[in-house]
């Protein structure tokens, strides 16, 4: 097998990889800016400077030319080489800022360079504290810089687009943002403009910069030139914490990191999953944060006088609740699934109505023909259609829903807008008593006459099943008023939440959503209605159905934990139209 | 003022396709196609930039950062005479902003701006080429002055007002000059 050693220590390698990606790869560091392992390569940054040497071989024998202690005679590179752009080849000996002065010296120069325009205006800055800049500043920068004379002003707080704001001088011109609307999301729309110490991206005169993947080069911008329009100065990145989830807005399942302060959801950003997303995700997956956040259903409401719902107790809800199933036959009510909602959810939802002795629940898949690109857009609008469908729920068009509800005296919905997008409209609900389990609050919600808050994808650990049949699954990243982070093991905590009390000015309850996960809700009605119902946690939930569902078999949380997800082993169904 | 329409004749276009079969990508003709329009318009103004980008199927951003990098593409229209003086590395440290700003002074504008009368604009731009006679500068895109001293910018500055262009300079390294003298006799 080929080597190549690396300060002096000897490592195996396959193919012909590029050198500063195995050297990323061998858990070793050389900084570095412009490399992104999912696009092109222009070393335009100069950052990743190593020594590299050949041994020197005979022509005709290919044996390795020995010095007078027995070493190979190595043939150093008459210049340093930058790493990101050099292959690894058979004997390539490289030493790095490591094991070489010399380089360390050469990249602490290249750095001084780097900054002689830059603003260092880090504690006003949103990139702070991820900065590859800052960080690599402080580790292999020089202390202070010999150049003396007046920084080159460059434009500031230019709206590219409707989501992206730069900040010309804070950039160091990598050309990550521009190679990624070339490479990537090839809209073409950035270029980097002038020349020298004068230039900075830019669109085309006149033209907004408005990808629907824009946000992307926020994140892979390695210093603060690019933020997000709606993100800037919200909140320090130390300040949240981190909980990784799935984008909800639509089939594809991105997966992505939810950023949470005080139980508000700040920002959604790509989690890297080369099955799935690399290192990518839409614009608009982005913004899903808000219905985290805002318009949420909080308490339970009932409808007592004509039209006016009014919040209830929890105790209040689950009797009228059960009232209005001892009142009626399994027959007359309609049960609807949701493509919105987890595999768990449905099941769970889905069973109790089973035990009553209702039929599986039906859904309707919500699809907008066209809608999608062949990239990280999809037609599909919901995260778990292929979820439902799996654990055989009742596939419907909008038809066939609008026609259960008609026979029906009783509608329940989990989750799911129906209204909203158009499956049927308010009329057609006319004397009929609806119960929502929902989110958020929706023409649906207002159209029902009992609505029981329950948790969102930010609040509850359960998985979903994209488009092309892969399982993923979300974490907690913000209480409920039931639940704390410091109990549950599956939240993560951030500084202001390890460190902080209850008393501390930034910690609020205001926050903190009154709803709770489906299956508890349905516990406590199970309990009412002396059902045997008692699910625990979603992940019990989901080990039943790994046993009752054989595409599940032998699929655990911790397996898609460690494996970013898994693929299931289902036929890509052609998705209806809603 | 009416709005321009922007267009190339079908002797233009046939000319691009020329240059095009030279390049392995239409991206890659891009500076030459530039060049056409600002031979047409005198400027490539991003309403030129536009016609360029679309003639060649490109993206306008490509086509707007090849032109801002040239100071030689005019982004807006210039004045008859554009006086390119470099302040670049060598024309500095001989003397290439004492040009300028003399520039500056005698025609009553900054670097960057067009003199009333639509005569001359300047510009400070970055090397071109002709180190060993710094100072210098380019008469728009053309004929090199070089060796500059403030007289002769004087004189130069007179000699376009009325109409003349200088003539091309031949250079010669100091060092060489002896091997000239001798080539030539
Ligand atoms: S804005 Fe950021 S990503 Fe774009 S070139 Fe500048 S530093 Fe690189
Ligand atoms: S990372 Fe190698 S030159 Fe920028
Ligand atoms: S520095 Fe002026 S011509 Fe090179």
């Amino acid at each position: 097998m080929p080597e190549v050693f690396i300060d002096g220590k000897r490592y195996e390698f396959e193919g012909k990889p590029k050198l500063l990606q195995f050297i990323l790869d061998q858990g070793l560091e050389v900084p570095f800016f412009c490399y992104h392992p999912s696009m092109s390569i222009p070393a335009n940054c100069r950052q990743c400077m190593v020594k590299v040497g050949t041994p020197i071989a005979d022509k005709d024998t290919g044996e390795y030319e020995l010095d007078e202690n027995g070493e190979r005679k190595i043939r150093w590179f008459p210049k340093f080489q930058t790493s990101c752009s050099t292959t690894v080849s058979d004997g390539m000996v490289v030493h790095t800022q490591e094991s070489s002065e010399e380089v360390a010296r050469a990249q602490k120069d290249t750095l001084e360079f780097i900054l002689i325009n830059h603003p260092l205006d880090c504690p006003i800055c949103d990139q702070a504290g991820e900065c590859p800049l800052q960080i690599q500043t402080y580790k292999y920068g020089p202390e202070g810089s010999r150049f003396e004379v007046k920084k080159v002003h460059k434009p500031k707080r230019v709206q590219l687009g409707e989501r992206v704001t730069l900040d010309a001088e804070r950039c160091i011109n990598c050309t990550r943002c521009v190679r990624f609307t070339e490479e990537i999301s090839e809209t073409n729309q950035l270029t980097i403009v002038s020349r020298g110490d004068k230039n900075y991206p830019m669109t085309a005169p006149g033209e907004e910069f408005d990808d629907p993947y824009s946000m992307n080069t926020v994140d892979i911008c390695p210093v603060g030139a690019l933020t997000s329009t709606d993100f800037r100065f919200k909140a320090r990145v130390w300040e949240m914490n981190q909980t990784p989830s799935i984008d909800i807005t639509n089939g594809k399942g991105c997966n992505v990191d939810l950023w949470t302060r005080d139980n508000l959801v700040l920002r959604i950003t790509p989690r890297q999953n080369e099955d799935v997303n690399d290192y990518w995700m839409p614009d608009e997956g982005r913004d899903a944060y808000q219905q985290f956040n805002e318009n949420r259903v909080s308490r339970p409401s009932i409808k007592l006088d004509g039209d006016n719902q009014s919040n209830t107790s929890w105790n209040n809800a689950i009797e009228t609740f059960a009232e209005v199933l001892e009142a009626h036959e399994a027959d007359n009510l309609a049960v609807i699934g949701s493509p919105h909602a987890s595999v768990e959810e449905n099941y769970a939802f889905n069973k109790f109505f089973n035990l009553l002795g209702a039929a599986n629940a039906k859904f309707t898949p919500h699809v907008i023909p066209g809608y999608g690109d062949d990239f990280l857009i999809t037609d599909d609008q919901a995260p778990n259609a292929n979820g439902c469908r799996l654990i055989n729920l009742d596939e419907s068009e909008a038809d066939g829903i609008k026609a259960a509800i008609q026979n029906a005296e009783v509608v329940i919905i989990l989750s799911d807008d129906l209204i909203g997008r158009d499956v049927f409209s308010a009329e057609d609900l006319d004397d009929k008593y609806i119960i929502s389990l929902a989110t958020n609050q929706t023409p649906t919600v207002e159209a029902s006459d009992l609505v029981i808050p329950i948790t969102c994808i930010a609040e509850h650990a359960a998985s979903y099943i994209n488009v092309d049949g892969r399982i993923q699954r979300s974490y907690p990243a913000k209480e409920t008023k039931y639940t704390n982070r410091r109990l549950n093991l599956e939240m993560s905590e951030g500084r202001l939440d390890r460190y902080g009390t209850n008393f501390d000015n930034w910690v609020s309850e205001e926050n903190k959503v009154d709803c709770l996960p489906v299956w508890e809700f349905l516990n406590h009605l199970g309990d009412r209605l002396g059902l045997a119902y008692q699910q625990d946690h979603s992940r019990t939930i989901f080990a039943e159905l790994s046993n009752q569902f054989p595409a599940l078999e032998e699929i655990t949380y911790e397996r898609m934990d460690e494996e970013q997800g898994v693929q299931l082993p289902i036929e890509q169904q052609e998705v209806t139209q809603a | 003022m009416a709005e321009q329409d922007y267009s190339f004749t079908q002797e233009e276009l046939d000319e691009i396709e020329r240059l095009k079969a030279k390049f392995p990508t239409d991206k890659a003709a891009t500076l030459r196609v530039l060049w056409v329009a600002q031979e047409k318009y005198g400027h490539v103004e991003p309403e030129v930039q536009q016609l360029v980008a679309e003639t060649l199927d490109i993206s306008p951003a490509h086509v707007h950062g090849v032109a801002t990098f040239y100071t030689q593409y005019y982004k807006e229209e210039m004045g008859k005479f554009v006086l390119d003086v470099c302040t670049c590395l060598s024309c500095q440290l001989c003397g290439g902003y004492e040009i300028l700003h003399h520039l500056e002074d005698e025609l009553g504008i900054k670097a960057g701006e067009t003199t009333e009368d639509g005569m001359f604009s300047i510009q400070s731009v970055e090397c071109l080429g002709a180190c060993g006679y710094a100072p210098m500068l380019q008469v728009t895109n053309g004929v090199y002055a070089n060796n500059l001293t403030k007289e002769k910018v004087d004189k130069l500055i007179e000699n376009l007002r009325n109409g003349n262009m200088p003539e091309f300079e031949s250079m010669v390294m100091r060092q060489n000059e002896k091997r000239k003298k001798a080539v030539s006799e």
